[in-house]
């Protein structure tokens, strides 16, 4: 990993528990303000690619919005897969039926992985990155 | 996916919500640790952390009412045995569960 720190962005951009995407060298990131300390992941959830700035920050836990997706922000370990949506107990139209089960078929080899962290630290009121 | 790890957030996410309902973990850590592992291993199977000691019906209208902490929808039988089934949860107050009789509702005086 480099030690080569970039700015990121300002300590007081993010509120606590809030979380904010940045653009570094073409690499997206979020920055996780835990209570004051503060993490920085990679944007894209390790399961199907939503961004994580669009889901919940509960503690150092992220909830990707798309599926419910867990990553764990200070070390990017994936927590848990997606949640099984609800489907209802209605009957679907045929077409849409036959979409959701050729969805699901593939869906059943879609793995979440764990996500990249990057090193941080603060500097003078600055949220550093090392990419 | 790490079990401990999982383990360790389940933790968490359960006790903000049953702190507020006047429960808490049980103090025998090892039933703890066990009955969490156990959650692990349902989310696992099916991406929700159900109840490790009630069946499943393949109803998810009934099968969302074990998902743990299934207190809000059991209310009423837990506060009287002052644990919830499997043993995960006690009341605030409890620090033997092993004191505690598992009653079915009805010698709970509920039926």
């Amino acid at each position: 990993m480099s030690d080569k720190f970039i700015r990121a962005i300002s300590t007081d951009e993010i509120a606590p528990g809030g979380m904010k995407t940045v653009e570094i060298e073409g690499q997206e990131i979020v920055i996780c303000n835990c209570g004051g300390t503060y993490y920085a992941i990679q944007r894209r959830c390790g399961h199907m690619n939503a961004p994580l700035e669009m889901g919940t920050l509960d503690g150092k836990f992220v909830t990707c919005g798309m599926h419910c997706a867990q990553f764990d922000v200070t070390t990017g370990q994936a927590l848990c897969g997606p949640v099984p949506a609800d489907l209802g107990t209605e009957p679907l139209p045929p077409k849409a039926a036959a979409f959701l089960q050729r969805a699901s078929t593939q869906m059943e080899h879609v793995r979440t992985e764990s996500i990249r962290r990057y090193e941080s630290k603060i500097e003078a009121g600055w949220v550093l990155v090392a990419l | 996916m790490e079990a401990e790890s999982r383990k360790r957030a389940l933790q968490y996410f359960f006790d903000k919500v049953v702190a507020p309902m006047g429960f808490k973990f049980t103090p025998d850590a090892k039933l703890k640790d066990f009955l969490l592992e156990q959650e692990v291993i349902l989310e696992r199977k099916h991406g929700i952390p159900f109840c490790p000691c009630q069946p499943m019906r393949h109803d998810r209208a009934r099968d969302m009412k074990i998902v743990c902490p299934c207190i809000p929808f059991h209310r009423e039988h837990f506060d009287a045995i002052k644990r919830c089934w499997c043993g995960l949860f006690v009341h605030q107050d409890v620090i033997d569960p092993d004191s505690l009789p598992q009653l079915p509702p009805k010698d709970a005086g509920l039926e």
